[in-house]
């Protein structure tokens, strides 16, 4: 038998007619004076304007003005029978500025060139990507610097002890007290370790976590409730104001550290001349966006001092309390996690508040 | 030679005394601070004749003052310092950076690697020696 025939292949016309009418990148066929002579439904759609409102109209009136000088630089080199491509970010018609991938080609006929081609294709989403990329490898490098500054700490500690234990008398006091140096030492190294551990799970999960409708109220009075004790002991109170019906698309667990986080901090960096007041409220739902604050009358910090520092890994801010610096570098990851901004705002002796902003 | 340890962590200053001891000379004075908002006020305080001790050994990373802010806030002591006090950093960082920025400071004579050892307090104290009037 013989093989069936494959159907005919369309028109060249046909072909390029759907290309034109159906790609989501621009074309453009211009004059030598910049002049649009023909555009495709999707510079339409992006204009939102009539085709009668393009055509034969200026590129330029579509561009703004200091990508002017840039668009009529390549049409002269396309018409000068060069095919030229180059990136721009820029807004069109009334569009949002977005990033465009722009190549330029003549047409010829007779040897010579009669217009020029454009295509336009948009590159923001891959951009932003890119940009996203860049930012976290950043973060990351800065994260193994901290990470290899933090375990040399502990690790230098405890060979400088060992060296020490070879010359110190075994049965004298210092051969002791050098030991239990060494071992907090290693505690410490095996602490840092752990805490890396606890990073990167959060890490891991940033995308994956479990995010379900959490009831705010209900997460905050079990943490208050888990605290009730130590805030108790202290004399102190925490006044609690969120709608009862206010709930977060959120990982219960990450949600729950936030606030423990947050209330421990308040707790332990209390002012000793009055008695601790701590207030949680938060306002939002309904398409609105969440905002939580967290103030406590506790001793502050100097925030001018602490500058950006305030979340980061293993940073510390009250020398005379104990902390490793990893409670707010969490509670800032876990907000992070949701999609959310944590900020702070300190003063010296008066106290700190924390406002968490989590869009819609 | 006597030393003042400026190092957040109790242990490494426990560490840093002991070695000292060990490899200097018994009636070494050694002194330290937990604090370096307190370092400062030390130096700050100090009148023109009081005895400054020969060597700071000074820690980076500590909470509020890191090791570069306690010596920008000595930079107005600079000259009543220079001659009398020689300043190492001592930090269990290997960062490159850190010897050039120690060379910004005039007061500083070299960052040192945390843990000290024997041949280097020696070398210290021959340093020390050499430019310190006894």
């Amino acid at each position: 038998m013989p093989p069936k025939a494959s159907p005919p292949i369309a028109t060249s016309e046909v072909r390029f007619r759907s290309l034109f009418d159906n790609t989501p990148e621009l074309i453009l066929y211009q004059n030598e004076k910049a002049i649009i002579l023909d555009a495709n439904p999707a510079f339409l759609a992006l204009v939102a304007e009539p085709r009668g409102r393009v055509v034969d109209h200026c590129y330029d009136d579509f561009l703004p003005p200091e990508v002017h000088a840039l668009f009529r630089q390549k049409l002269e080199e396309a018409f000068a029978g060069k095919t030229v491509r180059f990136d721009m970010f820029a807004a069109q018609g009334k569009s949002a500025p977005r990033h465009w991938d722009v190549v330029k080609i003549p047409l010829w006929e007779n040897g010579a060139v009669v217009g020029v081609h454009m295509i336009a294709r948009d590159i923001t989403e891959k951009m932003l990507a890119q940009q996203e990329i860049v930012t976290q490898n950043q973060d990351l490098q800065q994260f193994t610097y901290i990470v290899s500054h933090n375990l040399r700490a502990p690790l230098a500690t405890a060979l400088g002890l060992v060296d020490l234990l070879g010359t110190e008398e075994p049965d004298s006091p210092y051969f002791e007290e050098t030991r239990t140096h060494l071992q907090a030492s290693l505690h410490q190294l095996d602490l840092v370790l752990r805490d890396m551990n606890t990073i990167l799970a959060i890490r891991d999960q940033k995308n994956l976590a479990e995010a379900e409708a959490v009831p705010l109220a209900e997460v905050v009075q079990q943490v208050v409730q888990n605290l009730q004790e130590v805030v108790a002991q202290c004399g102190g109170t925490v006044r609690v104001a969120i709608p009862a019906d206010l709930s977060l698309r959120a990982n219960r667990a990450y949600l729950y550290s936030i606030f423990f986080n947050l209330l421990s901090n308040a707790l332990k960096y209390r002012a000793d001349e009055r008695p601790l007041e701590v207030s949680v409220t938060a306002t939002g739902g309904e398409g609105k966006e969440t905002r939580i604050t967290v103030a406590d009358n506790g001793s502050g910090f100097d925030q001018q001092q602490a500058g950006d520092d305030v979340f980061r890994l293993y940073k510390r801010f009250h020398p005379h309390r104990p902390g490793r610096g990893l409670g707010l570098y969490l509670t800032k990851t876990h907000v992070e996690s949701m999609g959310g901004h944590i900020s702070v705002h300190s003063r010296v002796a008066e106290g700190t508040r924390f406002i968490i902003v989590v869009p819609y | 030679m006597d030393t003042l340890i400026i190092d957040d962590n109790p242990t490494g200053i426990f560490l840093t005394t002991r070695l000292l001891r060990r490899d200097g000379q018994p009636a070494d004075v050694i002194t330290s601070f937990v604090s370096p908002v307190e370092a400062v006020a030390f130096f700050r305080q100090q009148g023109p004749t009081d005895a400054l001790p020969h060597v700071v050994l000074l820690d980076l990373n500590m909470p509020l003052l890191s090791g570069w802010d306690v010596l920008d806030a000595l930079q107005p002591l600079e000259a009543h310092l220079l001659g009398r006090c020689v300043f190492y950093v001592l930090t269990s960082s290997l960062a490159p950076a850190d010897q050039a920025r120690a060379r910004q400071y005039p007061l500083v004579a070299g960052v040192l690697h945390k843990p000290l050892d024997g041949m280097t307090i020696q070398a210290i104290q021959a340093r020390v020696l050499e430019t310190l009037p006894s």
